[in-house]
């Protein structure tokens, strides 16, 4: 199809073209950018957390230790115990915070004493000797705490010890950190006394709270410190059909052990990651509810102006056809002059689109859009323009050549 | 050139059917330049949309050029269309988006005709018709007569076997009406066939032949010389 006649006729429709144009560059720049939001979110949703998820349940419980007056260093390691001793539980630990949980331990981290900035921040699981067995991380490189590295958690919390002399970090923190260097080995400060030494690395380990950049989210550190009850939860781990009754086992152990402890969640894993990525479900519904109008609005108005243009065209298109253009010829002409009102959307789209993009980067701290968007939306709008031009151009090439000789 | 033989052209509703064309027969030879003439709603339209190929006969047979294309398909029939047949209409048709020129490309074009030889071919027929000049100027710029002349130089640019013309100057006043029937007999002269549908007497006197129809049926053939001359001494 010469495209030369359409765009000098298209010159003669000016307004009703560039109104279409104008709403396919609009389509195409939000598209582009709710598309992107969207795969963001979904992304975020689907990080791994670099723990057995399926086959952990974590236990939150209140009120332990304030009646009996024990030690709560002996009751966190004898409650462990105890759930470890539950039938299918094939590790147990307590710990201070669990991906996707409700608190979040942070703290920044530098690579010098003498340091004015932190490094990072990151966020700091401590750990007793089952933690790695029980989250099911996977250690990469390096080795595991050895006993005599673990600290009292109320020792470093009074003051009474130096920082934990080693630490395991994330491979994301590594590479954060030291870049290509091997990370075994180097020392990092979590004050300004002394440092800690990393002596291993784990794949992922995903912190409790994080925003939209996930090598943050990613940036953990294990430090071997034993919790007393009053900041710990405790993290089983079973077989994942084994959850349910792991978790009514330990409500019925700790009633058993303590009758005034009041358990505040006793959930598995991956409703807790269900959980935390609700919100972001729901928007990437109402972003997709968005999309889906936005192309509905545009095809129609692809699809009015379209059948408008053949309904007043009706008899220039059975001049067409009387002078000896076939019904595809008549077709092609409408599907080509919607193709190229879409493209000069689409160039004006992608402009608006990055246009938006920046705004985002800069109101709300999103990364900026992939340029692979660009054409991915181009080609949608392309095939919407076309499925939405399809029953009108089929209709104008329905017209019968004698209406070139109608004279009403 | 052009034979129709015992054509008919029905419209069908579910309870009534009416005979646009009954019977109907007429041989137009390569060269000829025939007159159809009758009343309004003889069928003259009818006919001349058969021998147009815009519409398919119900019955009867139709021979363009010695090739049967009374049972074609649309395709086969736009194809003819643009490589036979060249069409003068009442009310002109140019298409009012187009220039001129693209006016006289649109038969051109989807013949697929090299963008050299189109040039040439659209330049000769507006040159023919006296519109070289106005080759920017879009069809509400021209006159009614100046519009025809354009429908013409389109028919011709393709260099058709048969021209059709419905009511060719219809629209137009006496002195243009006069101009674009000079303009068809010169064309008729350089050996065109021409067959112009009219219910001008005057005009279908300058034809070769006029062909009378009445209700779906041609009633008198025959030469008209006598009237010709007259119309001409008048002229």
């Amino acid at each position: 199809m010469d495209i030369a006649p359409i765009i000098a006729a298209l010159k003669r429709q000016k307004t009703a073209a560039a109104l279409i144009a104008i709403e396919i560059a609009l389509s195409c720049a939000i598209i582009c950018n709710v598309l992107f939001l969207i795969t963001h979110r979904l992304e975020r949703s689907h990080v791994p957390s670099g723990v057995v998820e399926d086959e952990l349940v974590y236990i939150r419980t209140a009120g332990i230790g304030a009646s009996g007056g024990d030690d709560p260093m002996v009751r966190a390691r004898e409650d462990r115990a105890a759930l470890a001793s539950i039938p299918g539980v094939k590790s147990a630990t307590i710990i201070n915070q669990i991906p996707f949980g409700h608190s979040s331990w942070n703290t920044g981290v530098k690579l010098a004493a003498d340091q004015q900035q932190t490094s990072a921040n990151v966020g700091a699981y401590y750990a007793d000797e089952h933690m790695l067995d029980s989250f099911g991380v996977k250690l990469i490189a390096g080795r595991q705490f050895t006993s005599d590295e673990f600290l009292n958690f109320d020792d470093v919390l009074k003051g009474k010890s130096d920082p934990p002399s080693s630490m395991i970090i994330t491979k994301t923190l590594a590479r954060r950190l030291f870049g290509d260097e091997n990370a075994i080995g180097k020392n990092i400060y979590l004050d300004d006394t002394k440092p800690t030494r990393v002596i291993g690395i784990v794949e992922h380990l995903i912190r409790p709270n994080f925003g939209s950049d996930l090598i943050d989210a990613d940036s953990s550190m294990i430090l071997p410190v034993r919790l007393s009850l009053g900041y710990g939860q405790f993290v089983l781990r079973t077989d994942p059909g084994n959850r349910d009754a792991v978790i009514a086992a330990a409500r019925k152990k700790l009633k058993e052990v303590s009758p005034n402890r009041i358990v505040l969640d006793a959930k598995t894993l991956e409703s807790a990651r269900s959980d935390y990525f609700k919100q972001d479900r729901v928007m990437a519904g109402l972003l997709v509810a968005v999309v889906i109008s936005l192309l509905i609005v545009t095809a129609l108005g692809i699809v009015g102006l379209a059948s408008f243009w053949v309904q007043r065209r009706r008899r220039q298109i059975g001049i067409r056809r009387a002078l000896g253009a076939t019904r595809r010829q008549i077709l092609h002409y409408f599907q080509t002059e919607n193709f190229l009102i879409v493209t000069v959307g689409i160039v004006i789209g992608m402009g608006a689109a990055y246009a938006i993009s920046g705004w985002l980067m800069h109101q709300y701290e999103l990364p900026r859009l992939p340029l692979y968007y660009l054409p991915v939306g181009a080609v949608a709008l392309w095939l919407l323009g076309q499925l939405s031009v399809l029953a009108p151009a089929l209709r104008a090439a329905s017209v019968p050549p004698a209406t070139a000789t109608r004279t009403v | 050139m052009l034979k129709m033989t015992h054509l008919a052209k029905a419209f069908r509703t579910e309870v009534v059917e009416t005979y646009a064309l009954r019977d109907f027969s007429i041989h137009v030879r390569t060269g000829e330049f025939v007159a159809v003439t009758g009343p309004s709603g003889s069928g003259k339209t009818t006919f001349l949309n058969i021998a147009g190929l815009l519409e398919t006969p119900t019955g009867g047979s139709y021979e363009l050029d010695g090739e049967d294309v009374s049972r074609l398909g649309d395709d086969a029939r736009s194809r003819i269309r643009n490589g036979k047949i060249g069409f003068i209409f009442q009310a002109f048709n140019l298409i009012p988006d187009l220039n001129i020129y693209d006016n006289v490309d649109v038969p051109l074009r989807y013949r697929k005709m090299s963008g050299a030889e189109r040039k040439k071919r659209i330049g000769e027929a507006l040159e023919r018709v006296g519109l070289s000049a106005r080759l920017r100027h879009y069809p509400a710029e021209l006159s009614g007569g100046q519009q025809q002349r354009v429908a013409i130089a389109r028919a011709l640019a393709g260099s058709p076997k048969l021209l059709l013309a419905d009511e060719p100057t219809g629209n137009l006043d006496s002195q243009m009406a006069r101009a674009v029937m000079q303009l068809l007999e010169e064309i008729h002269r350089d050996g065109a066939t021409i067959v112009m549908v009219t219910h001008d007497p005057e005009l279908a006197a300058r034809a070769q032949r006029n062909v009378h129809v009445i209700d779906g049926q041609v009633v008198d053939l025959g030469e008209a010389p006598t009237l010709r001359m007259n119309v001409a001494a008048n002229a």
